[in-house]
């Protein structure tokens, strides 16, 4: 795979003679990079974790921002580069803003999704003034798990850079993600229950971390019909991560 | 559409009601005027489960009457040229041209709704993308009144919603609009409303109860927008020749087309 | 560049496709982008246009009657603020309804008041709360009374002369604020007070607000004034009517205190408690 790379990984939208556009095969790499984050769906919610990576006991835990709100009904989780994902989530919070303002209802999260991946593309060299400019350099180093309640009941979405996403009862995406992902397949099952899926997500979490798992390196977040999106505060995780550790 | 001489302001100078020659010599000014009251009436009226949407099909420019069979009811949303499958019903009185590019504007934006979002818009959120559509054009106005009708998702009750030119509205249960608006609504406002009704042989004085509104049968709203078309026809120039009447219902939308008296 | 630039520099009418492309944008974008497109007449000033068009003060034979008219208020006391309007909407003598909603629920916690503009303040207060909602999801608080009533105020700057019609009040209670009351209105002017009163019954409301107003009134006492002084408004300003809309600002939210018939209101006040002695009528 890397030996044309010299030819056809200087313009970012050209594709190889194999037909391959290798820069988006790398941010795909990038994600692996990423510290581990999972997503389960249950009938009454959807439960996202992730793995905080504390590098540094100076570090404040609380700045590790790995799960935010896009809208009441919306949240996701990310893995891979930060920074790249802060325009993503403020894009989906503008379009399901302005869906709200338009239509006076909550966006659908298979809309919301659509509107991420559609932004996922406008990278390249295109010059300014064009219509549909485009706005990155290179494609996104980030994937999303985006876990949200709509009239369908909840779901969650996986959205990678290159601008594909599919729907999953059980996403793990990151570092971790193929050790996680196998765990995942064999412990899933439909009638799992809340409760049950922020035990499958941290035991899964632990057992792909490098670091041992405790209240402040990982972070839960759910989405429920009732309270739309809730990120679990300390004392909340202290409980859930004392559950595991009790079995 | 011609351009409309424009007359100068009041003045402290005594003042004519007929138009003036300007002194020969002295420029005349026009200005832009792009609309054009083609006159015509509309009604919509909500019930328990269904609304009814009415309007007369004459179209008319000054006294002339252009067609005697122009509709002001539109189905939205719905595939095919027949609107298969549609389930609301705008209904616009004012300038023809422009509420036929209202229509049009809102058929177009409702459609790539469900492609986009793969299910088929509520009322309540129509409701709101009208307004919008008006707004948009608040610096150079539709000259129309607009009337939205459809079922409620939640309920399935009637929902109806009426709208200035640039988009104001409000949910409400009746709604006259057009030239005939001022003889209609007072009539729904006894009817449908029944506003100034107390209940007969109770207390006078403070405590004296008002009659509450309740939703109408089918049957008595049909009954009620013939009464009010037929009688807008006798007191207006504008209205006349047809009564289209629009039914949405949970099953979709049922129309009739009624003559209404031609001279 | 030059297309660019041939885009924007020739009015859109002269556009042989005229509006093809930007009209088949527009329509491409179910969800319309936030950059405010608003469609312009082709004529050198617009907003004078608009007027002839729709003015129906300066020109009774306008065509296009936008609905107007209104009693507003809204002031501060050590229990919040009381906010209350009445419901009537007039396009010219024509009583457009006599329902219309004049308190906007912004949010769970901000109330925005209607007069001038019917559209004007329905939908630059519904933007107002989307743009208060994006703040919220931004900086993870809410936002001051003071933010929103200013983003509200440099919006409708920017349309300055165009022809926009609101007078507008923002009332919100927040923890670093306390109750926070302001003004808005059309031309830029943004004002916080104790006490607003707007539209074209709003002396008959500052009359009675201003005789009996305090800041340590009790809840009930506030609610009542709020009342009373719409129904003088209604009472003697032909534009207002209909309801009474009351509502109660807290720092936990808004509640909702009726959306009362004054024709009752009135004969109430007149029979029980001896004011309006001046009305000779009997109650029918």
């Amino acid at each position: 795979m890397f030996i044309a790379r010299s030819e056809y990984d200087r313009g970012i939208n050209t594709f190889s003679p194999e037909g391959r556009l290798f820069q988006v095969e790398y941010s795909l790499e990038a994600i692996k990079l990423g510290s581990t984050a999972i997503g389960i769906t249950t009938s009454s919610g959807t439960i996202l974790g992730v793995e905080k990576r504390i590098t540094s006991t100076l570090l404040e835990t609380s700045s590790v921002e790995k799960v935010v709100e896009i809208d009441r009904h919306i949240g996701c989780a990310m893995s891979g580069l930060q920074a790249d994902a802060r325009s993503m989530v403020e894009h989906a919070r503008v379009t399901s803003q302005s869906h709200a303002f338009n239509y006076a209802e909550p966006i659908k999260v298979e809309s919301c999704t659509q509107a991420i991946c559609d932004l996922a593309l406008r990278f390249g060299e295109s010059a300014s003034g064009e219509e549909e400019e485009s706005i990155m350099s290179r494609p996104f180093g980030v994937a999303l798990l985006i876990a949200g309640w709509d009239e369908e009941g909840p779901s969650l979405y996986h959205a990678e850079p290159s601008g594909t996403f599919y729907r999953y009862d059980a996403k793990a995406i990151g570092s971790g993600s193929e050790g996680a992902q196998a765990e995942l397949q064999a412990s899933y099952h439909k009638s799992l229950t809340l409760p049950e899926a922020e035990e499958l997500v941290l035991k899964t979490l632990k057992q792909v971390m490098e670091e041992k798992l405790d209240a402040n390196n990982v972070q839960l977040a759910a989405v429920t019909k009732d309270k739309g999106f809730r990120v679990y505060g300390e004392e909340e995780m202290k409980g859930c991560v004392g559950r595991i550790e009790n079995e | 559409m011609a351009a409309h001489t424009l007359h100068t302001l009041p003045s402290t100078n005594p003042s004519f009601s007929f138009p003036q020659h300007a002194p020969s010599g002295a420029p005349t000014q026009h200005s832009f005027y792009p609309y054009t009251d083609n006159g015509g009436s509309t009604l919509g009226i909500s019930g328990a489960s269904f609304t009814v949407i009415a309007g007369d099909t004459r179209l008319t420019s000054g006294y002339n009457i252009l067609t005697r069979y122009a509709p002001k009811l539109f189905k939205i949303g719905g595939s095919g040229p027949d609107h298969k499958g549609a389930k609301i019903v705008l209904s616009v009185v004012g300038f023809a041209a422009d509420g036929r590019a209202l229509q049009e504007r809102l058929d177009t934006l409702v459609k790539l709704y469900r492609y986009q979002h793969g299910k088929d818009i509520t009322v309540h959120a129509c409701a709101q993308r009208l307004s919008h559509i008006l707004y948009n054009k608040r610096f150079f106005p539709y000259y129309v009144q607009a009337i939205l009708g459809g079922v409620d998702e939640v309920d399935g009750s009637g929902a109806l919603y009426s709208y200035d030119p640039v988009g104001s509205y409000e949910r409400e249960y009746c709604r006259a609009a057009g030239a005939a608006a001022s003889l209609i609504m007072p009539f729904l406002d006894n009817q449908v409303n029944l506003k100034n009704q107390y209940e007969p042989g109770s207390v006078q004085g403070l405590e004296k109860k008002q009659l509450e509104a309740k939703p109408l049968d089918r049957e008595t709203v049909e009954g009620l927008v013939r009464d009010a078309f037929t009688s807008a026809v006798e007191r207006h120039i504008e209205v006349g020749d047809g009564l289209q009447m629009m039914v949405i219902t949970n099953e979709g939308i049922e129309e009739v087309v009624l003559p209404l008296k031609r001279d | 560049m030059d297309t660019l630039v041939a885009r924007y520099s020739r009015p859109s009418h002269q556009d042989p496709a005229y509006t093809s492309d930007d009209q088949q944008q527009a329509l491409a974008d179910v969800a319309p982008p936030l950059s405010l497109n608003f469609a312009l007449p082709p004529v050198a000033s617009s907003a004078s246009w608009l007027r002839a068009m729709t003015d129906d003060a300066s020109n009774p034979n306008c065509p296009i009657k936008i609905a107007h008219g209104t009693t507003t208020l809204a002031f501060r006391f050590k229990g919040g603020i009381i906010v209350a309007t009445d419901s009537r909407a007039t396009a010219g003598n024509w009583i457009a309804s006599q329902t219309v909603k004049k308190v906007i629920e912004i949010n769970s916690c901000l109330l925005g008041t209607m007069a001038g503009g019917a559209a004007d303040c329905q939908y630059w207060l519904a933007y107002l709360g989307m743009q208060c909602r994006l703040h919220e999801l931004r900086h993870k608080r809410r936002i001051s009374v003071a933010a929103a009533s200013k983003i509200l105020a440099n919006l409708v700057y920017s349309y300055k002369g165009m022809g926009l019609s609101m007078g507008t009040m923002c009332a919100g209670v927040t923890k670093e604020e306390g109750p926070a009351l302001y003004y808005i209105d059309s031309d830029g002017t943004r004002l916080a007070g104790n006490l607003f009163c707007v539209g074209s019954g709003q002396t008959f409301a500052y009359g009675v607000l201003d005789a009996e107003y305090s800041y340590e009134m009790d809840d009930d006492t506030a609610l009542e004034l709020g009342r009373r002084s719409i129904l003088a408004a209604t009472h003697r300003d032909a534009y207002s009517g209909g309801f009474i809309n009351l509502y109660h600002v807290k720092e936990e939210g808004w509640v909702k205190h009726g959306f009362n018939d004054t024709n009752p209101i009135f004969w109430n006040t007149k029979l029980t408690k001896g004011e309006f002695s001046n009305v000779t009528s009997e109650l029918a």
